[in-house]
């Protein structure tokens, strides 16, 4: 990918961010993070308040199996295939935690703004 | 139809823990990926909810984990071998549960159904008191290596329940035969 187009997609992700929702923002991230990084799959487990554990993968592909035990995972983000065709945590503590938190963000608000949608449906 | 509202609907039923899709066809395949905490009417409350928000045809798996660890390990039913006989418009077919083989027979002219009903019937003969009928079972897919996707649903009358399941096939037969296992392989497990 050229700079310009690794620009114009960040461009798109504070725009969703900004005017979308907040699983559809992290969805994005995770596509931006494989077009940049080839990769050709990445997951997020995240602990969500009300919600419990929730496993998000890239371009909302099924589990099936869980052949790559994501559903067993700590909270983190895995991306691969890795050496044996899973996925490996990210070796980087900073992108692991700011894709945690975007993911965490984005169910909050998401949580709320159908909170808040449901309470004003009579 | 806002796919991001139909997950976040779906992954706040209890227990859920991961929600995909697939849509191929004009249908929305949804799995729903469900831990032990999930409850009874998980498949019947997402279905609801799938036909709520998605504006369009979808079908739903619903894929239930044990305690967080290790999935449920039950029997699994497996395909053998499925066979037809045009001149009777017969089709059979053959599972096994470990060493013991059933055998199911439907009728060919009922298309796809066929298969459907002659793999409950094989799957009667392990668990005769099966509360799931033969429903429906449509060809979704073909891809470009001539195989087909199919989804399969049964359905338990009394409680209301649909089950359904995809899976691919050399045949279309073949792939209801294995959509119609997919479907009920992680519910009759812990009767096995």
């Amino acid at each position: 990918m050229s700079e310009s187009e690794q620009g114009t997609r960040q461009l798109d992700l504070a725009h969703i961010a900004r005017f979308g929702s907040g699983l559809g923002t992290v969805y994005h991230a995770l596509d931006l993070l494989l077009a940049t990084r080839g990769h050709d799959d990445a997951a997020l487990v995240v602990d969500v308040p009300a919600l419990g554990r929730q496993v998000l993968r890239a371009g909302r592909r099924p589990l099936r199996d869980d052949d790559h035990g994501l559903l067993d995972r700590e909270p983190g983000l895995y991306v691969g295939p890795a050496d044996d065709g899973g996925l490996d945590a990210v070796d980087e503590p900073l992108v692991q935690d700011l894709m945690v938190a975007l993911a965490e963000l984005g169910f909050r608000h998401d949580t709320a703004a159908l909170g808040a949608r449901d309470l004003a449906t009579p | 139809m806002s796919l991001d509202e139909l997950e976040l609907v779906l992954r706040t039923l209890q227990g859920v823990r991961a929600v995909g899709f697939v849509e191929s066809d004009g249908l929305l395949m949804v799995e729903i990926q469900a831990g032990a905490d999930a409850e009874e009417t998980l498949a019947r409350d997402a279905t609801l909810r799938a036909h709520e928000h998605a504006g369009m045809p979808v079908a739903v798996e619903v894929v239930r984990w044990g305690g967080g660890i290790e999935p449920v390990k039950d029997a699994r039913v497996q395909l053998v071998e499925v066979t037809t006989d045009p001149e009777a418009s017969e089709l059979t077919v053959r599972i096994a549960l470990g060493d013991a083989q059933a055998l199911g027979r439907g009728n060919m002219e009922r298309g796809l159904l066929g298969a459907v009903e002659a793999t409950v019937y094989a799957i009667r003969t392990f668990i005769p008191e099966l509360p799931f009928l033969p429903g429906w079972a449509r060809v979704v897919e073909t891809t470009p290596e001539r195989q087909f996707i199919v989804v399969a649903s049964v359905t338990e009358p009394e409680a209301r329940r649909h089950l359904r399941g995809a899976a691919e096939g050399a045949t279309p037969v073949d792939g209801a035969v294995r959509a119609t296992l997919a479907a009920l392989n992680r519910t009759i497990g812990p009767e096995l």
